[in-house]
């Protein structure tokens, strides 16, 4: 009996065999089954652009149907919460800022998303943000960790990153600035007004805007809003020695090497002034995309990237300003599946690949890692990637929308000159002290700050 | 006699349904879409509502949202500068909608085109507006700012400096709103009786004795009725100040709609919101009483 053979394999076939049967098994993992269209709420960020190719691809490629719904920031936030709180959302995924994703957890709003797909799991790759995509209902603790349900996928890992002018830098033999002192000195040399502004900072007032800036010169310097959010000492420090040191270094900055109206300067304004050439260093969250466009910039190929500086003694601070991805509770289970379906195609490598090729941050730290970072379209994801170990979260409360509007009028105030430094730090103290109170928190306040 | 009796026995009871009848939806949609939403706000005014588990826990707090009301130094501010606002806007709008009333009332050749253009501002969306006076107050980029340069004067932070944004979104109001003023005017001064006029003429009334003693004393109730209309507007400003300013620099430029949509809806703080809308509603229903009361006295 003549035994059966196959066909034989040559070497370039088994190759290209294997080969095709992996692209086979990405694109099966990033073509899940056709499910019910969805909608998207999100807001309008200089990453959205790369977000919408991003979805269109998914479209392309699966056949589901996305429906996007773009607003401003604050918008975006109050359709949400209108969506969360009716009898059915109109919106199958929020797109939530580390702002305000507390509120949302506590309020349960957001469907765990083990409930709809059983074992789903976030890749190993994925960043995962100070461990804001867990939440425990029961101890209100973030993380993992503290054994928290997922709620939300990231969909974007916004930090801010110090933007210099490295054509500039080259010119005039500048070294990167790694501490304030530093970005000091070199921005005195870029500091030319009004042709030129060494930096230029957002100081405007907003839902999440002047306090988001501050931050990194706040931490950075050992200061905070409170001792340890996390493991729930909400002592008030934000009118301590050291928060104190981080608002004055930011005011030097702005007085000696700054725009002159830094207490007016919106997000806007400060990406603005960079890509029109008036700005030799902003710290801001990414916007490569806009620098490198030569219909919106004339300092293309002429912006670099790297952590936001710090004080001597301590380490880079960068807030996390990311975005999540959540699924409400109150929509159909079908429309959370179909949900849930977008959201695990978004976190595939192939996909966050294709994000980044597309101008926006991704989330995963191997795309990050990648080929991609050696191209010099892609300089920022190395600066990124040294960066977001050090991210971490500014709120994990659910009293951040308060203490924001708090802090947000006074930082405004203090770098207008309306108050001085110390007496901006108190009059926050007192008034988030306030906030707390009235939620039943303990929330001890350390002694003003002298004023004089 | 007997049934002509009967019949007017019966009108008034027929005529009282009929009454009824006729008013009754329109009492129930004023109700449903005015009352209620009051009581509502009331109800919310007198709570506090968290958010748990998706749902809403209200806790019944009495008068406490109101007592807070005045400990809250971001309303003092915005009342503060909606007042301010509201009277600068508001009179400088009547005085150039007046003259230019005045000016062109007159006119006979070209009265459509440029009654057209002078309704223009009313008719943009304040979201455009917004946009065009940002460009133009920018303090890098701004045409007021390049023209201030090219005659050598310094360039001025017009929304960022607190002592000049209030000033630059009253500019802004004053664009926008003046002809509407200048409109009802204009209306106002067209049916105005000609036969005074020639009276006084043949008194031999000059021109200013013709304004002042004719023309204002008969465009009085129109004057008093643009004037609330544009007040009650002016307290409401919302729209220019969002675009802006954003309520700063500081609480340079925070108006009353602004300070309640922030802690109604940005701080997510429902019941001390609508304690903050109402007190606010009753300020202005006050207030607009007042102002047409005292208007009614002085047409009296």
């Amino acid at each position: 009996m003549q035994r059966m053979r196959g066909p034989r394999l040559t070497r370039r076939q088994a190759v290209a065999t294997l080969a095709g049967t992996t692209m086979l098994a990405a694109t099966a993992r990033a073509a899940p089954e056709a499910v019910a269209p969805i909608t998207i709420v999100i807001n309008q960020s200089p990453w959205f652009a790369g977000f919408r190719k991003t979805v269109e691809l998914y479209t392309k490629q699966t056949g589901n149907k996305v429906t996007l719904d773009v607003n401003p920031f604050a918008g975006s936030l109050e359709k949400q919460r209108t969506a969360v709180r009716s009898g059915q959302s109109p919106f199958d995924v929020l797109v939530i800022n580390a702002g305000f994703f507390v509120e949302m957890y506590v309020g349960g709003f957001l469907q765990p998303l083990t409930a709809i797909r059983p074992g789903f799991t976030l890749e190993p790759d994925v960043y995962t943000f100070d461990g804001s995509p867990w939440w425990n209902a029961a101890t209100h603790k973030i993380g993992p960790a503290a054994g928290g349900q997922l709620l939300t996928v990231p969909i974007n890992p916004y930090i801010p990153l110090l933007h210099y002018r490295s054509d500039l830098y080259k010119a005039k033999g500048l070294k990167v600035a790694e501490t304030w002192d530093e970005l000091l000195a070199n921005a005195r040399v870029l500091h030319s007004p009004p042709r030129m502004y060494g930096i230029v900072q957002r100081g405007d007032r907003g839902a999440f805007n002047v306090t988001y800036d501050v931050l990194p010169y706040l931490w950075s310097h050992g200061g905070d809003f409170f001792r340890d959010q996390k493991g729930g000492d909400f002592t008030i420090t934000i009118n301590s020695k050291p928060t104190l040191a981080g608002l004055q270094t930011y005011l030097k900055l702005a007085k000696v090497v700054g725009h002159p109206h830094t207490a007016a300067e919106t997000q806007a304004d400060v990406i603005q002034a960079m890509a029109t050439g008036h700005a030799g260093h902003i710290i801001a969250v990414l916007a490569a995309g806009t620098f490198d466009n030569p219909d919106q910039s004339i300092v293309v190929d002429k912006v670099a990237f790297a952590p936001p500086p710090h004080a001597p003694g301590f380490q880079t601070s960068p807030p996390l300003g990311h975005w999540l991805g959540g699924i409400p509770r109150n929509t159909p289970p079908e429309r959370q599946r179909a949900a849930l379906a977008f959201l695990d195609w978004f976190q595939s490598k192939a996909a966050q690949m294709e994000y980044a090729r597309n101008g926006s941050p991704p989330v995963r730290r191997d795309v990050l890692q990648s080929e991609l970072a050696k191209e010099e379209r892609f300089r920022w994801m190395k600066p990124l990637a040294d960066a977001l170990p050090f991210a971490r979260l500014c709120f994990v409360i659910p009293q951040a929308a308060e203490i924001l509007a708090v802090t947000e009028l006074r930082f405004n105030q203090a770098i207008g000159g309306e108050l001085g430094p110390a007496q901006a730090l108190n009059t926050m103290a007192a008034e988030i002290g306030k906030v707390m109170a009235s939620a039943g928190v303990n929330a001890p306040r350390l002694p003003d700050l002298p004023t004089g | 006699m007997v049934t002509l009796a009967r019949r007017a026995a019966t009108r008034p009871r027929g005529e009282f349904w009929w009454r009824c009848a006729a008013l009754g939806p329109a009492v129930a949609l004023f109700a449903l879409l005015t009352v209620l939403p009051i009581v509502l706000l009331v109800a919310l005014s007198l709570n506090r509502i968290q958010w748990s588990g998706g749902h809403a826990i209200w806790s019944f707090v009495g008068l406490r949202n109101f007592v807070a009301l005045g400990a809250d130094a971001l309303l003092q501010a915005s009342l503060r500068n909606t007042l301010i606002f509201a009277l600068s806007a508001v009179t400088l709008q009547m005085l150039l909608g007046l003259g230019l009333a005045l000016l062109t009332g007159a006119v006979v050749r070209g009265r459509t085109t440029y009654r057209v253009v002078f309704m223009l501002p009313i008719l943009l969306p304040g979201i455009v507006i917004g946009a065009i006076w940002k460009l133009m107050y920018s303090f890098d980029f701004g045409i007021i700012n390049i023209a201030l340069a090219g005659l050598g004067i310094t360039p001025q932070d017009w929304l960022g400096e607190p002592a000049l944004a209030l000033g630059s979104v009253v500019a802004v109001d004053v664009w926008h709103w003046t002809p509407f003023c200048y409109l009802l005017l204009l209306a106002g001064l067209e049916a105005l009786p000609r036969d005074v006029y020639e009276a006084a003429a043949i008194d031999g009334a000059g021109a200013w004795s013709t304004f002042r003693h004719v023309t204002l004393p008969l465009l009085a109730p129109t004057l008093a009725v643009t004037f609330v209309f544009r007040a009650i507007l002016a307290f409401k400003v919302f729209d220019e100040i969002y675009l802006l300013t954003g309520g700063g620099p500081g609480t340079a430029t925070e108006v009353l709609s602004f300070t309640v949509y922030r802690r109604f809806f940005t701080e997510d703080r429902a019941g001390y919101g609508a304690a903050m809308a109402l007190a606010i509603f009753v300020l202005i229903a006050v207030l607009a009483s007042g102002a047409m009361l005292a208007a009614r006295r002085r047409a009296r």
